[in-house]
């Protein structure tokens, strides 16, 4: 009863949120080139990308267009690997000119003492690292020998910052499931206090490799790993915020499912298109900063990520816990859109007498 | 406004502490600005004129910044009431030995509760 109450209030909540639709969360795609070629990448991103960084001050005269940025406004770096860039730290000084904060998302191989100096005094103010295993399973699905050994060296250097806030995410997969346990005493031996696990989304590279996917049965036991692993209180380990996972959405996470895709994240990618998350279907732009105001364009367009009655189709048509889940994450509505790539809901349930 | 609060009082019922605080699956943790902009310019006592290649840096801790050729420097720090900042001459074989100097700062309250919490330090050094 509880529970049906405080879900009720929180449907809520989400329609208030998405009725306002306070921009406070920006990504920027802001280069596609990649030092790594991992096999789950789901942008397909490489050495050699097809397109050049974005310039700087093309970036910044859409950030210019928004008109009083919200109190915790972040501009979160992307790619691709932000690291690759050099004016790295030049683009987050003139993201802290605007009033406005800024933080990073990286794979760690290029963050060594020196870049974490120079980052630190740009003013980076949160990051997050991934580690896709211990050694031989993350060297592994980033298709290098070296990457746990320079992901090591990130980790210790960021968790040994006072004022980033800082978590590391783990893509979990067939690999490195039976390690979770280990890398969780890894991470707090490093001084990690946030750890964020993921599934991998059948897309990119990822999608004919059998080995990036768990089973239902597996997942029901990372669900496990995760629930018992909040109630241990020495890392705060949460599922990441791409699925609705019913009956255990109360035990994973510190608040209940809500892709804000398009109602509190946007998003602009490499080639000027404006959207929300980047892994999030291309076709689904908004628009392009090259053509379009920005921020007009996040007031006014945006349609299918706040109204998202057209994802009650395929699987989600008879779901009993739509009103909850609202069609699962964005980011798994592809192609045609008929059908959710991925119901965490679903694979749960086929599990539950096991 | 009025709407805002009906947010706040909905998310609170909530009982999600994190209703307003969340990250992209994607994306990083929010940042809550534990930061202080520390800027200035550092000069030869002596001269008036700037000093490049001086090393800034705040009680022991591993950040420091260099004092460009207009003996500028800027760097965010750990948002902190009291703070030792550092001018040491690290480059004193190239130009004019200068002393080391340690400036205790003090930040008001209203500048550490404000959006962008900043500092700006006139530095003089006197010749070794």
């Amino acid at each position: 009863m509880v529970t049906m109450l405080k879900q009720a209030l929180f449907r809520v909540f989400r329609k208030l949120e998405t009725k306002h639709h306070e921009l406070n969360y920006l990504f920027w795609e802001c280069t596609t080139r990649c030092n790594l070629n991992c096999r789950h990448c789901g942008s397909d991103c490489s050495k050699d990308s097809f397109y050049k960084d974005m310039p700087l001050d093309d970036f910044l005269k859409a950030l210019d267009t928004i008109e009083s940025p919200s109190e915790h406004f972040t501009v979160v770096l992307t790619g691709g690997e932000p690291l690759l860039r050099k004016d790295i730290e030049l683009c987050g000084r003139e993201i802290r000119k605007r009033g406005m904060r800024w933080s990073m998302v990286s794979n760690g191989y290029l963050y060594n003492n020196e870049k974490h100096i120079s980052l630190l005094n740009a003013g980076l103010g949160a990051l997050t690292i991934s580690i896709d295993g211990l050694e031989s399973s993350h060297n592994w699905l980033r298709n290098n020998d070296k990457s746990f050994e320079r992901v090591d060296i990130a980790i210790g250097l960021a968790a040994s910052s006072s004022r980033l806030n800082f978590d590391v995410v783990t893509c979990v997969n067939k690999r490195n499931f039976q390690e979770l346990e280990e890398i969780r005493t890894y991470l707090i031996q490093k001084g990690v206090k946030a750890w964020r696990l993921f599934t991998i989304v059948p897309i990119g590279r990822a999608k004919e490799d059998d080995e990036m996917f768990l089973t239902d049965h597996q997942f029901r036991e990372l669900m496990d790993f995760i629930s018992e692993s909040r109630t241990r209180k020495d890392i705060d380990v949460k599922f990441s915020c791409e699925g609705f996972v019913g009956e255990y959405e109360s035990k994973v996470r510190d608040s209940n499912f809500f892709c804000r895709a398009g109602i509190n994240i946007g998003s602009i990618l490499i080639d000027g298109s404006i959207s929300a998350c980047p892994n999030i279907d291309r076709t689904f732009s908004q628009g392009n900063i090259y053509k379009d105001n920005f921020f007009s364009v996040w007031q006014t367009k945006y349609e299918l990520f706040r109204d998202r009655s057209w994802t009650k189709t395929g699987k989600c048509t008879e779901c009993k816990d739509y009103k909850n889940c609202q069609g699962n994450g964005f980011h798994y509505w592809h192609g045609e859109k008929k059908n959710v790539l991925v119901c965490h809901n679903e694979r749960l349930k086929k599990t539950t007498n096991c | 406004m009025k709407r805002d609060w009906k947010r706040k009082i909905i998310g609170g019922l909530c009982l999600t502490s994190v209703a307003f605080v969340f990250q992209a699956c994607y994306g990083t943790p929010q940042d809550f600005g534990n930061d202080l902009l520390v800027e200035g310019l550092v000069k030869s006592k002596k001269t008036g004129l700037p000093i490049k290649g001086i090393k800034v840096s705040v009680d022991e801790r591993v950040q420091y910044a260099n004092t460009d050729e207009n003996g500028k420097f800027s760097l965010y720090i750990d948002k902190l009431q009291h703070a030792n900042i550092k001018f040491k001459d690290v480059d004193s074989t190239q130009n004019i030995w200068f002393s080391n100097k340690d400036t205790l700062i003090t930040i008001n309250e209203s500048v550490l509760t404000s959006k962008q919490p900043k500092v700006y330090l006139n530095i003089e050094l006197e010749n070794k």
